[in-house]
């Protein structure tokens, strides 16, 4: 028998292999986790520090050391940005290169980051402490990288939701075009409740064009038309054949009898002088000049029929109860110039009568219009009495920023997949992306399909919290009963002004406060004869013709009603010396500059001339101390003015008079 | 003096050592076996051991490797415990919260991950190991029962754990695995209902499947663990047999041929694995096993450091119940049955996991010829070896396949 004990096993040397192994891995490990990416920044940043502050400064730093963090329980998240951007709040650091910048611009003053934290404008991974997984470029797995300072204005859409955004132009361009360009009639979209949009009603359209004209409008309606807001629904041949003759079979109202008009007598040049008079290009741009709130009018003689065009101008509201044009005191004569100059001037073709009027008639082919019509959602913006109403036919657009970018359809190889490309390519052009789209072509420029994405990239469906939404004002529509009521509804005064955010924006002056601002007699007279108040301004109030009874009864309501208590209660007896001290200031701080005195000023701000007719002291005094608060954005300086300096300067502006009274008169 | 004092503390710290360990640091082998008997740690370990059951190429340790992966995942899971919570939104940060603000922690996690996945694999290795051998003849049947109990525990601990991270993979993993489980006839819409405690995963599933992942399933394992390595004791360690022949005992002597160390000699049983026929063949546990042992746990442990650092976890976006993955899969050791279920639910989901789990309870008392134990594809068992091989191959095959050719709506394709 041998020796039952076998020699111990050899293995020393594989215990010497396997602990250094186990050591060097080990302390591999722990050395990993000291030299962690932030933590070399952060002692990069102390050495930094070192030579940005003074010793004064460094002494008074509180000391980096570990994680900092914004723990942010109402958005359920967590930033650790400010981890490796230590000089983020820091002025100091304001030259200083990345990662230790300071924060451009005022922007963490009005957005506290212990409320707001980082990710909430900028996007990425706000958990995490190294520069790759903070996703400042995209990485696999974190859904929204951190935006780049192009596109980050999407990200202020989701908080402020007012159509015209602070600081972010971009996005309020984009919010914009999409209210103007009627995003709304076919898709439900966030922020924009009670934001209508709707073209002309075609109850009455075979009495309106001319039928040799709306083939090439169906098939492209930019071609007639640069500005069109119709989109181009890129209709068939056989759609149109169909669309044509249901719509000029729309006769529910003839235009009215034009009968009695001897048309063989007008006279194109008064028509001529009329539409200068009546400042029709305040809205209507002819030849490329003018207002774009009406249509071009450049080739109108094209587009419509004499009679109708008459009956039209006579009673705007007859046939369009929602237009925003305005209803002329004219008489037929006057209608009938203007009629005739309008089509005899701005027309390209030979006007000859149209060739006999296509088959209309023809039931079939209405009804195959007919169910087009209804198809392609045309009833979202046009109404026609008794057609179906499908409701918005577009998606809801809500969350349409959460949509997961791997199931969209981007048309093209090479596009990357992100929802930001997805919405911008759709918005470009509808029918690109490989999947069938009723959605009209816009022929939007990549800029403005850029901004509008921006404004719909912000439309997310996990919402923040109702505290930090900042929600577009609830606008309540005004709309007065009796005389004042139909006169604001005849002269249309809200397609141009507001009143209670009501209304247009193409006048500066809203109504709210205007029997405050303007004295009663000189709104009358403004009414009746609209002279430039502002000789700079390119959109200028039309003359209504007005009647002298109908100014009085505007002029009446707004001095019971439009008004402003506090405005009013100003104590207007000024002493002699206010006087002097206020022509004093006027001269001191540069007034003639802008505005006008008799002949001697500038033409930037209102003509002073008949300020003791024309305003109201309480809000001269108000408007001179605090400009900003009355007009956003207006070019009139806030010179800080005191309470007592206002009401000199005030007391000057009010003694001034067209007369010629004795303290008027340009200050030497 | 100061010779003395020197002593006086040598003395002193002896006492405390004896105090904790009896014996203190044996230097002989005669002490090393008493060690062997008397340590609380080491007496899993009989004293001596036959050294054909040392040879590595025929256990290549794989027992030992899911007993130290076992380890790891406990002592690292622990530790992950401290950061966890069991609810959606925070499950999914403390996933952030360890890869980018606790020390270590990304470390811990990815051994953990890392740790289980090789345990699923090793497990199953260990069982075509014990397989291929014979080594599940009598004695061992009950023992091998136990270990196919171990496999579906293994298994039952993965795929909770898959669920934890609440992230995209998790999610759709957990949703494949319980449809899976849904297709049984009567019960499987019940089973499913009663794993999700709901119809889709919520929070109450997540918690559901913590705890069956922190305390159930590992109260389980360790209970079938100890059972199992008390089999092994007492069945004593395969690969010793083709050296010896099988002695019938008496009850309550001792056999006089053989040295018995402790209570070992007192059973009725066949003689345990302690002693070999050959002397010759019989070495003592410390130094032979126990530093085997160690090396294997040392290997191991340097083996899913390297790993942690080299792979990370995945982790993907947090769980979106509105939006599926396309394929959304289970995890890969049910991509075969997944496999087989595109195929026909029935098969896949039903028919061939119940035979297969019958089939392996079945196995040692269904094959009960003496012989062909302890050696590597012994030829007498050539056609049960080529059955179970044909089973490997078709799991391996179908879970390659599973996980790596297919795509979108589980079409083919190319992993390159």
């Amino acid at each position: 028998m041998r020796d039952p004990q076998i020699a111990p096993p050899r293995l020393h040397v594989w215990f010497a292999v396997f602990g250094v192994a186990f050591l060097t891995i080990f302390s591999w490990v722990f050395f990993r986790e000291q030299g962690a990416e932030w933590r070399a920044a952060q002692r990069r940043f102390e050495s930094i520090e070192a030579s940005v502050k003074n010793p004064h400064q460094l002494a008074q730093s509180a000391r980096v050391g570990g994680i900092r963090q914004f723990w942010l329980p109402d958005l359920d998240r967590i930033d650790r940005c400010s981890t490796c951007h230590l000089g983020i709040d820091d002025p100091a650091f304001a030259s200083v290169s990345q990662p230790f910048t300071a924060h451009p611009g005022t922007w963490l003053t009005t957005h506290p980051v212990e409320r707001l934290g980082c990710t909430i404008c900028h996007d990425g991974q706000g958990d995490a402490t190294t520069y790759r997984d903070a996703a400042h470029r995209p990485i696999a797995f974190v859904e929204r990288p951190m935006r780049p300072v192009e596109t980050i204005e999407a990200n202020c859409g989701r908080c402020h939701r007012s159509l015209d955004p602070p600081d972010a132009p971009a996005l309020a361009a984009g919010r914009r075009l999409m209210r103007d360009s009627g995003c709304v009639s076919c898709h439900a979209i966030p922020g924009f409740e009670g934001i209508t949009f709707s073209g002309p009603a075609l109850d009455s359209f075979g009495y309106k064009v001319r039928p040799a004209w709306l083939g090439a409008w169906l098939a492209k309606p930019k071609g007639y038309l640069p500005q069109s807001k119709m989109g181009n629904f890129r209709l068939s041949a056989q759609e149109i054949d169909g669309l044509e003759p249901f719509l000029l079979s729309q006769r529910a109202q003839a235009p009215l009898d034009s009968t009695g008009v001897d048309w063989k007598k007008a006279d194109t040049d008064a028509g001529r002088a009329l539409f200068g008079q009546l400042r029709c290009v305040s809205c209507h741009m002819v030849n490329g000049r003018g207002g774009d709130m009406g249509p071009e009018l450049t080739r109108i003689g094209d587009k419509v029929g004499r009679e109708w065009l008459f009956s039209f101008l006579k009673d705007p509201l007859r046939s369009q109860p929602n237009t925003t044009m305005l209803q002329y005191r004219l008489s037929d004569t006057q209608l009938r110039d203007l009629t005739a100059f309008l089509l005899d001037e701005y027309r390209t073709s030979g006007g000859t009568p149209d060739a006999t009027p296509r088959a209309y008639e023809d039931p079939q082919a209405v009804a195959a219009g007919r169910a087009t019509f209804v198809q392609r959602g045309c009833t979202s913006c046009h109404h026609i009495a008794g057609m179906p109403d499908p409701g918005r036919i577009g998606p809801n657009l809500a969350g349409v920023a959460d949509r997961d970018p791997a199931q969209l359809q981007y048309g093209a190889a090479g596009v990357r997949r992100t929802t930001d490309n997805y919405i911008f390519l759709k918005v470009l052009s509808p029918d690109a992306l490989l999947q069938p789209s009723l959605m009209p072509t816009f022929d939007f420029e990549p800029g403005q399909a850029a901004r509008i994405t921006l404004a719909l990239a912000g439309l997310r469906s996990t919402d923040l919290p109702a505290s930090f939404v900042q929600n577009r004002p609830p606008v309540a529509p005004y709309r007065p009963a009796g005389a004042f009521g139909a006169l604001v509804e005849r002269y249309r005064c809200l397609s141009c002004h507001s009143i209670g955010g009501f209304g247009g924006t193409l006048s500066t002056v809203p109504l709210d406060r205007i029997g405050s601002q303007l004295q009663h007699d000189y709104l009358v007279g403004y009414l009746l004869n609209p002279g430039a108040v502002r000789v700079s301004v390119e959109a200028r109030m039309p003359v209504f013709h007005m009647l002298t009874d109908e100014a009085r009864t505007i002029a009446d309501y707004a001095s019971l009603v439009f008004l402003d208590d506090a405005l009013d209660a100003y104590d207007a007896r000024f002493t002699p010396a206010d006087l002097q001290k206020g022509q004093d200031l006027y001269s001191r701080l540069g007034c003639v500059g802008c505005h006008q005195i008799g002949t001697n000023g500038g033409y930037v701000g209102p003509d002073l001339s008949n300020s003791q007719r024309r305003l109201r002291p309480g809000w001269v005094a108000a408007w001179l101390r605090s400009p900003e608060r009355y007009k956003p954005g207006t070019l009139q300086p806030d010179y800080g003015l005191s309470a007592a300096d206002a009401r000199a300067l005030t007391a000057y502006v009010c003694s001034l008079s067209a007369g010629g009274a004795a303290r008027s008169g340009a200050p030497k | 003096m100061a010779h003395t004092s020197r002593g006086a503390v040598v003395a002193w710290l002896t006492g405390v050592g004896r105090s904790v360990s009896r014996i203190g640091w044996p230097r002989t082998d005669k002490d090393r076996a008493a060690a062997m008997i008397s340590s609380f740690f080491l007496h899993i370990h009989s004293a001596k051991v036959n050294r054909h059951s040392l040879e590595a190429k025929y256990t290549l340790g794989l027992g030992l490797i899911s007993a130290v992966l076992f380890g790891v995942l406990t002592v690292t899971g622990l530790a992950l415990m401290f950061y966890y919570v069991p609810y959606p939104r925070e499950a999914y940060r403390s996933m952030k919260d360890l890869q980018f603000v606790v020390t270590f922690g990304i470390v811990l996690r990815n051994m953990h991950r890392w740790a289980a996945h090789a345990l699923v694999a090793v497990v199953f290795l260990h069982m075509c190991r014990v397989f291929l051998t014979g080594a599940y003849k009598a004695p061992r049947e009950f023992n091998w029962v136990i270990g196919v109990g171990l496999l579906l525990l293994t298994l039952g601990l993965s795929f909770t754990g898959y669920l934890l991270p609440w992230d995209q993979l998790s999610y759709w993993a957990i949703t494949v695995g319980t449809n899976i489980a849904a297709y049984a006839p009567v019960v499987g819409e019940r089973l499913k209902f009663l794993l999700l405690a709901g119809h889709t995963i919520g929070p109450l599933t997540l918690l559901r499947f913590y705890v069956l992942h922190c305390v159930v399933l590992p109260l389980g394992v360790l209970a079938l663990v100890a059972l199992h390595i008390w089999r092994v004791r007492k069945d004593g360690l395969s690969g010793a047999e083709p050296a010896r022949e099988v002695v019938e005992e008496v009850s309550g002597a001792f056999p006089p041929s053989t040295k018995t160390y402790g209570l070992m000699a007192l059973t009725k049983r066949p003689s345990a694995s302690v002693e070999a026929s050959d002397p010759a063949d019989e070495v003592f546990a410390w130094p032979h096993l126990l530093y085997r042992e160690l090396l294997v746990a040392l290997g191991v442990i340097i083996a899913l450091h390297l790993a942690s650092l080299v792979f990370m976890a995945p982790l993907e976006e947090i769980a979106d119940p509105t939006r599926t993955p396309n394929p959304a899969k289970a995890p890969w050791y049910f991509l075969g049955l997944q496999e087989l279920v595109h195929y026909s639910a029935l098969i896949g989901g039903v028919i061939v996991p119940t035979l297969v789990v019958v089939a392996l309870v079945a196995l040692p008392y269904v094959d009960r010829r003496p012989g062909g134990t302890g050696r590597w594809f012994a030829p007498e068992r050539l056609v049960a070896n080529t059955i179970f091989a044909a089973f490997v191959l078709a799991t391996v095959v179908l879970t390659i396949v599973g996980t790596l050719f297919r795509g979108p709506n589980w079409s083919w394709v190319w992993p390159w």
